[in-house]
């Protein structure tokens, strides 16, 4: 029986080649499409979720009330470990983790930044990053131990084994190699190369006991068998009590199953976060999946006529309905089995493109017979899906009147058919809207005054002999033509590295909690990062010796401030008094999604990270460049000069919104091909059918625009209905999405009528292929046949 | 064998009503070969269709074998005609995708026969209606005549007790049209009834008796000698 199945299903697929194509063609690219977002979810959903003691392992948080909503960060005070590991013994071991980026390696002539984090003695023993050499619970404990992955190691000594080894770091202090790390799986948000002891940041002097400097991340193991709802309230005022309530802050302790995908919290309590993303890509492959399906179901029903006499007679020599059944969704599950050998083809064709695209490193887990199960259970998923209507379809026909020749599918049975088109269709087009919409978002953003002139700034990270010799540095720079302004600051232009609820001013009410961004800068500021003074003046130390205290405020700032007349007045931080020199219009200095935020830009005596260079705009840049290089390379020597372009750093916080856009827009042209696919298939029948229909009209005199027209006509109010479903749908989608952004676009009526029209042009070229085709067509042909 | 009492079939559009079959009783005896005639749309092929079981009638009985099948849902219906009946239509009705061998074949499948005993029965009936030179012919391929033989071969490879024939000449020349019934006449003698719907009269003289319809009763019966 099943042979017999097999052997017409095979025959029917070579003998309607066509139809075989569209259908196969249709299916694998809608799986090819599924499984590559099927990869990444299970990518998404696995982060993280592979170490031993997940279940008993938390990462520490903290929520404070400000402006009278609950905000919650991740960054901790550096005494909080060793605090909660004294207090409670519920807890088995704590560690803490911060960044170590920006060190140079050297092993003797190669030299090398990679990313690295300082991490207390236990780190690997909490968390799962198995080691290929050395023993987990001693390589961390000397302080000049430093652990490298197999990656680094292959970079550092190349073939050579890297334990026992010396690495130099920063020109300073040697480092011995105690062990080699497994590279890090896919599957993990943590991202180093290297970890040195935590006890070295100490050595430098970046250890401090301040309850108020929120900076390290704090991870807490707890035993076995605790109650967390419990220990989590004995636990939340750690904090308060250990700063004897200076810092009105509570602790709580967030599930590392629950890291990756639920860290957005709002007021308080958990608000999603990135599966929102996960949930809306499922429904998308869902989408997908269906739209691929319906194809297979529209163009076997339409093609039914073909398959009723078999139907017929396989009904006369005795097969019952559930036998036909099986029949057609065997031939369904074999379709969908070859369309599946070509989606993994097309996976692995394009996985390249999509990791790029969604900046991962997936693979499909050929070796994993995990793999194989879901594969042969998502083929026989999108068989049944596919196959199960067609199959209860054609199965029902009635024998006598298919052998009489007096079948014909009825007009009713088109509705269905009809349906799902505009299904198709619907799905198309939202994707279409959405993609045109979070394009118009982000080139919206992109074009908001960012308050400062981004073109012509370069900046590099102030390391090694740079500090000390700042001052030759910048004399040369500025004499030697290639730069007409140097700046050295805390951060780079594009980031905000800091900022308090602690700064004071004449008139701030005491209780009053208003975080205000924190910004350094020695000299020339303004002019060098090309903001607009409203009022005062630049830092210039050269003419003004007490600049070294003065600090800039943005508009934002004197405005909370309350600041009628503003130049002169003293703001208080870190125990110190600053006088404000004068006011800038607001730049953007993270999000440009975000509205602009009170910010203070405190001058030569706070803390300094980076060096900002506005280069000479009569030269070009590679002359200025090469000018540049040699100045830090003489300076620096130990360091090979590293630097960025702020324009370029800019454009990268568009990164994520476009990176989702082009997501979006290649599943919108993936669905937009699919659904066409079956347009096309669906209209070669729709000729084939009504050729005779064709023929009478010609020879009564109809032209062949008129019948071209006549044959489209009926796809087309089918688009146009499912324009009418999709907008609202699109329309609701996207202004959730835009609700996330406080700049945005608002959704105006013409991009819904833009996607329509250009739904229907696609759909119209589609169609008008078969209609063309059936109308000039020589009607004594299909009249003849009479 | 066929005992069939006050019949009634009525086909119903949205305007028309038509009564296929008014009150029409009919009885066939085992063994028997009838011929049923009449003009176009006297009924006759709905009448074919019920006693095939493809059908079910609106009214009255119908007695198969003993037992009152007028009611008969689709998968009881479907079970006693894959073991009793036997079909031969006008167009043939041979399924394109398959080979002889295969189409022949198709009835043992449905019925649960094994693999070797197919064989062995496929081989023997296309050999008894001599076409077993072209088992691996597609449909497509033979004459119309040579189609029929194949369909007749499919008709009785289960050894049906009954075989309706709808025509079976009706799209052959007269050479091949003869070996056809021939075929069946030779089927009926080895104990095989038959009930043929023809619009030939020579057809019908191979037949015991012949039946002939009009607006969806009999009107005559003629015994042949």
């Amino acid at each position: 029986m099943f042979k017999n199945y097999l052997k017409i299903a095979v025959r029917n697929l070579l003998k309607s080649k066509s139809f075989s194509f569209i259908n196969i063609t249709g299916l694998a690219v809608g799986m090819a499409g599924v499984i590559l977002i099927l990869l990444w979810m299970q990518n998404e959903l696995s982060i993280d979720q592979y170490h031993e003691n997940k279940d008993r392992i938390y990462a520490v948080w903290n929520k404070a009330v400000f402006d009278g909503k609950i905000q919650c960060w991740s960054v901790t005070p550096k005494p909080l470990a060793a605090a909660m590991k004294q207090d409670y013994p519920e807890i088995e071991q704590v560690t803490r983790k911060r960044g170590a980026d920006g060190l140079l390696l050297t092993v003797k002539e190669k030299k090398l930044v990679a990313s690295g984090s300082f991490v207390d003695s236990n780190f690997l023993n909490v968390f799962t990053f198995p080691l290929v050499q050395g023993n987990k619970n001693s390589v961390l404990k000397n302080m000049s131990s430093i652990v490298i992955t197999e990656k680094l190691a292959k970079r550092l000594f190349g073939n050579e084994d890297p334990m026992n080894k010396t690495i130099l770091i920063d020109s300073s202090d040697n480092f011995t190699v105690t062990g080699v790390l497994k590279d890090l799986p896919n599957t993990t948000d943590f991202a180093f190369d290297y970890l040195i002891p935590w006890s070295y940041s100490t050595k430098l002097g970046w250890d401090d006991q301040y309850w108020g400097n929120n900076s390290v991340k704090t991870y807490a193991e707890l035993k076995p068998g605790v109650n967390i709802a419990a220990f989590g309230n004995k636990v939340k005022d750690v904090t308060k009590r250990h700063s004897k309530n200076e810092e009105d802050v509570e602790v709580f302790l967030h599930p590392m199953a629950k890291w990756h995908l639920y860290s957005s919290f709002e007021n308080g309590k958990i608000a999603g976060g990135k599966i929102v993303v996960v949930r809306m890509f499922g429904l998308i492959a869902l989408f997908i999946l269906v739209i691929a399906c319906i194809n297979f179901m529209n163009l076997s029903t339409a093609r039914s006529e073909k398959r009723a006499k078999e139907v017929g007679i396989r009904k006369v020599v005795g097969a019952g309905k559930k036998l036909l059944i099986g029949q057609f969704i065997g031939e369904s599950v074999l379709l969908s089995f070859i369309a599946g050998l070509f989606a993994l083809l097309l996976v692995q064709l394009s996985l390249g493109a999509f990791n790029d695209l969604v900046n991962k490193q997936l693979y499909v887990p050929y070796a994993s017979p995990w793999f194989w199960l879901s594969a042969i259970a998502f083929i026989l998923i999108t068989g049944l899906l596919a196959g199960s209507y067609p199959a209860f379809y054609l199965s029902s026909f009635k024998p006598v009147s298919i052998l009489k020749g007096t079948f014909k599918s009825s007009g009713a049975l088109v509705t269905p058919r009809k349906v799902l088109v505009v299904l198709q269709f619907s799905f198309a087009i939202s994707l279409i809207i959405s993609t045109i919409i979070v394009q118009k978002q982000i080139v919206y953003a992109q074009q908001r005054q960012s308050g400062y002139v981004r073109d012509g700034i370069v900046y590099t990270f102030l390391k090694g002999d740079l500090e000390k010799n700042y001052s030759l540095v910048r004399n040369e720079l500025l004499s030697s033509g290639a730069v007409t302004s140097v700046t050295k600051t805390s951060a780079p232009l594009t980031e905000g590295w800091s900022n308090s609820w602690g700064i004071g001013w004449e008139g701030k009410e005491p209780n009053s909690k208003i975080v205000l961004d924190r910004y350094v800068a020695d000299n020339n500021i303004v002019k060098t990062a090309g903001f607009k003074l409203v009022a005062g003046r630049d830092f210039d130390l050269d003419a003004y010796k007490t600049d070294s205290l003065g600090i800039i405020l943005n508009e934002s700032a004197v405005k909370v401030m309350g600041f009628k007349d503003p130049i002169g007045k003293i703001v208080k931080d870190n125990g110190r008094d600053w006088h404000v020199v004068g006011v800038i219009q607001d730049f953007i200095l993270q999000s440009p999604y975000q509205p602009t935020v009170p910010m203070v830009i405190e001058g030569a005596m706070g803390w300094f990270n980076v060096i900002h260079m506005r280069l000479n705009g009569a030269n070009s840049a590679t002359a200025n460049m090469a000018k540049v290089e040699a100045i830090f390379k003489k300076y620096n020597p130990a360091y090979p000069f590293d630097y960025r372009f702020i324009d370029e750093e800019y454009a990268q916080k568009f990164d994520g919104e476009k990176r989702t856009a082009k997501f979006v827009g290649l599943f919108a042209a993936l669905t937009i091909f699919i659904s066409c696919l079956g347009l096309f298939g669906l209209a070669a029948y729709m000729a084939e059918n009504r050729v005779k229909e064709i023929g009478v009209r010609k020879v009564l005199g109809a032209s062949i625009f008129s019948i071209t027209t006549l044959l489209s006509k009926d796809f087309v109010k089918l688009v146009v209905i499912a324009i009418l479903i999709a907008s609202p749908m699109a329309w609701y989608g996207m202004n959730k999405w835009l609700d996330g952004y406080a700049y945005r676009i608002q959704v105006s009526w013409w991009l819904f009528a833009m996607a329509g029209f250009g739904a229907i042009f696609i759909a119209l070229i589609t169609v008008s292929y078969q209609s063309v085709k059936a109308a000039m067509a020589n009607p004594v042909k299909s009249l003849r046949s009479e | 064998m066929i005992k069939i009492t006050n019949l009634e079939k009525i086909y119903r559009t949205e305007e028309v009503e038509t009564v296929a079959l008014n009150k029409l009783s009919i009885h066939v005896k085992e063994g028997e070969f009838v011929a049923i005639m009449g003009p176009s749309g006297c009924g006759k092929s709905t009448l074919l269709n019920i006693l095939g079981l493809l059908d079910d009638p609106d009214a009255g009985s119908f007695i198969f074998n003993g037992i009152e099948v007028a009611h008969f849902n689709e998968r009881k219906r479907a079970d006693l005609r894959k073991h009793n009946i036997g079909f031969v239509f006008q167009s043939f009705n041979l399924i394109d995708e398959l080979t002889v061998f295969e189409n022949v074949e198709l009835p043992l499948i449905y019925t649960g026969v094994k693999p070797a005993d197919r064989k062995k029965r496929v081989e023997e009936v296309l050999d008894k209606v001599q076409i077993m030179h072209r088992r691996n012919h597609y449909p497509q391929q033979l004459s119309g005549g040579q189609q029929q033989r194949v369909a007749v071969a499919r008709a009785v490879v289960n050894n049906p007790k009954l075989i309706l024939a709808d025509e079976p000449t009706g799209n052959l020349d007269s050479s091949n049209g003869n070996e056809v019934m021939q075929l069946l006449t030779d089927l009926n003698e080895q104990g095989t009834t038959i009930v043929m719907v023809t619009h030939s009269e020579h057809d019908a003289r191979y037949s015991h008796r012949i039946i002939r319809m009009l607006d969806g009763h009999t009107v005559m019966e003629n015994i042949m000698v």
